[in-house]
């Protein structure tokens, strides 16, 4: 009881609410602006961050990426636009049902969804978490090395498109994380003669070059800022919600679920379980003909679903150290930066920092509902703000920002070449979720290996002869091999078919 | 083609990172050294470029195939034309990077805006007056109250008395 006490004297203290509140407006205005992502907005927060102490420093972060995906509906549906890819699912019925004049009672729906997603997905953290770490506690370098690669190994074949792009943005994370002094031998590599880089690449102007500057060229290398904005707004904002609430309960329910599974997931974020929940809800609905046309039922389940995806990302985070998306892997520099080692242990500290964040994610959760509120009656505001003056604006704090981190020029460059970097593989469709995690789970991998193999003298056969680490490594051979077990499986099914 | 390229790009570079990884000085009593890490990477580059520009060719091969047999090849619309201004954030950069010790922080960041504003067609008196504003608001936010260091030019001499 002590312990939840400290948790709630660590968030109710006026710092952290005021912290929790800007970042909520924060989170609303980046969401609300078409080209600005959530991670975008946490990788340009994380230099603030660095000056906060931990709780609100994840508060800020925490709140600022549920109030920008939430946001990010608001362009979506009034220009057919999705503020983030999270909200790209479901913009088609969103839009459609804006220009039927329901834009507020869609962004009302949007509103309590996201609420109940991202709450469902807090409660099923609280509730799985300590479980997950007691049986944490129990994995030594064996286990932690075969997490990682299976964390690692989902990031490739759950994102979208080519799993070659995946795997060879996965390796370019990877290889970034290899810069710097050597674990074992203390062997400089990839410095190039920097004394900055010896202690390794800094991870946040390299979030900063991926999502930010990326964007940034986006916009500029795109001709047109065409915002038409001719919806008419007169309904209300709540009025209908009861009603679809009633109806469409269960789909609430599965949306969550599935995004909260889906977010636990490493490499798959709130963008992929939208996509997902509003497949299966398409799939599973009595009137899938309306889907398309305008249909209520086709945002609830997706718009919750990316809520609860980003609680459901702070699920192997906590636990196991291994992000559930970009948002929880800058997450994690950021606690490691704070002086906070994420894994099991973080449940054991007694100082009540785990019921802390707890309470920050219902807090943050709860706190949409006045202020997306607002949001919504100010949509025209967000939605209409000129990227000609916010874009020059963002350029300039990215450069600040990534220089704050150690007052060093380097971090400029580093920014400034990764940036560049992933802009090119961003535009031959290479994902960049896999190069994040790669950067954050490169040192992982190697560190657990090499540790391993020191206390067994090198000996691979060890990585199988504990369960769990046997188990683990099972698994990750099974998902290595699926897409031969699966072209076979089908093979096999047409083979029958067309003796059949 | 585009995918063959990347692909060979990638080839190369598992190439350059084997071959640099190779120079990793080795303890004898270590089983696996710093080298190992990034050789393996250096293979996944290889064989990853390989099969993304060899399908890429395969793909290639096949829309041809199919374009002989009377498909039109379509023009690129417009908007999806290479535009160069996307370098202009680039560039931004590297001028800070160059500028900023000789006419400060603030300075920069006040070019930087307005002529990006104004690149996009922003409204003159609007430009100057957003650059210079949030300008001096960024630079005060992180020299004043996160207390980093911005440089403040050499050709002012870090004088004015409203940013120190």
């Amino acid at each position: 009881m002590d312990i939840l006490m400290n948790g709630f004297g660590l968030v109710l203290n006026i710092d952290t609410i005021l912290v929790i509140l800007a970042a909520a407006l924060f989170g609303i205005f980046v969401g609300a602006v078409p080209g600005l992502t959530a991670t975008m907005a946490v990788a340009l927060l994380v230099p603030l961050t660095f000056y906060m102490d931990t709780i609100p420093a994840i508060a800020a972060i925490v709140t600022t990426s549920a109030m920008a995906i939430f946001a990010g509906d608001i362009p979506g549906t009034y220009l057919n636009i999705p503020g983030t890819p999270a909200s790209a699912a479901y913009v088609g019925e969103s839009h459609a049902l804006a220009k039927k004049g329901r834009a507020r009672e869609v962004l009302g729906i949007n509103l309590v969804c996201s609420v109940f997603g991202g709450i469902f997905g807090t409660v099923v953290l609280i509730v799985v978490a300590q479980s997950l770490a007691e049986v944490a506690l129990k994995f030594s370098a064996f286990e932690y090395f075969w997490l990682a690669v299976l964390g690692l190994s989902c990031s490739i074949f759950i994102s979208v498109g080519s799993r070659t792009k995946a795997f060879l943005s996965l390796l370019f994370g990877i290889l970034l994380s290899t810069v710097g002094l050597d674990m074992m031998s203390g062997a400089p590599r990839f410095t190039f003669g920097v004394p900055d880089l010896m202690a390794g690449i800094n991870f946040i102007p390299v979030m900063i070059g991926m999502f930010a500057l990326n964007e940034l060229m986006n916009y500029y290398g795109s001709r047109s800022e065409k915002k038409n904005l001719n919806i008419i707004d007169n309904d209300s904002v709540f009025k209908n919600v009861p009603r679809h609430v009633k109806r469409y309960w269960r789909n609430m329910l599965r949306g969550s679920s599935i995004g909260t599974m889906i977010g636990a997931l490493p490499g798959a974020g709130a963008d992929i379980a939208a996509w997902i929940a509003y497949g299966v809800g398409k799939g599973r609905s009595k009137e899938s003909a309306k889907y398309g046309t305008g249909h209520i039922e086709g945002i609830v389940d997706a718009s919750s679903a990316n809520n609860s995806g980003l609680s459901g990302a702070w699920v192997p985070a906590l636990v196991f150290g291994i992000p559930g998306d970009s948002i929880t892997a800058i997450v994690i520099g950021v606690l490691y930066m704070k002086g906070m080692n994420p894994g099991p242990t973080i449940f054991m500290d007694g100082t009540g920092m785990i019921y802390a964040l707890f309470i920050v994610f219902i807090l943050a959760n709860l706190m949409m509902l006045p202020i997306g509120y607002i949001a919504i009656r100010l949509s025209k505001f967000f939605i209409l703000t000129p990227s000609r003056i916010l874009m020059p604006i963002i350029l300039c704090f990215c450069i600040v920002g990534a220089f704050a981190i150690n007052n060093s020029i380097v971090d400029i460059w580093l920014m400034l070449i990764v940036g560049l970097v992933a802009y090119v593989l961003a535009v031959n469709d290479f994902p960049m979720a896999p190069a994040i995690l790669g950067l954050v789970l490169g040192k992982v991998v190697e560190n657990n290996f090499m540790s391993a193999m020191l206390r067994t003298g090198g000996d691979l056969t060890s990585f199988f002869a504990r369960p769990i680490s046997a188990g683990l490594g099972i698994a990750v051979i099974i998902l290595w091999c699926s897409p031969l077990l699966l072209k076979a499986y089908r093979y096999q099914q047409r083979k029958s078919g067309s003796a059949c | 083609m585009r995918d063959v390229y990347a692909g060979l790009g990638f080839i190369i570079a598992g190439v350059v990172t084997i071959i640099t990884a190779q120079q990793f000085p080795t303890l004898p009593s270590l089983q696996y050294g710093p080298s190992l890490f990034p050789s393996l990477i250096g293979g996944g580059f290889c064989i990853g470029g390989a099969v993304l520009a060899f399908s890429a060719l395969w793909q290639r091969k096949k829309v041809f195939a199919h374009d002989v047999q009377g498909t039109p090849e379509t023009a690129k619309p417009e908007s999806e034309k290479l535009n160069l201004a996307l370098i202009l954030p680039p560039l931004a950069i590297v001028f800070y990077i160059l500028a900023s010790d000789y006419i400060g922080a603030l300075l920069s960041m006040i070019i930087i805006m307005l002529v990006l504003m104004l690149v996009r067609k922003t409204k003159p008196y609007i430009a100057v007056t957003t650059s210079i504003i949030v300008s001096w608001a960024i630079y005060f936010i992180f020299s004043r109250y996160l207390l980093i260091p911005l440089p403040q030019g050499s050709l002012l001499g870090g004088s004015l008395p409203w940013i120190s």
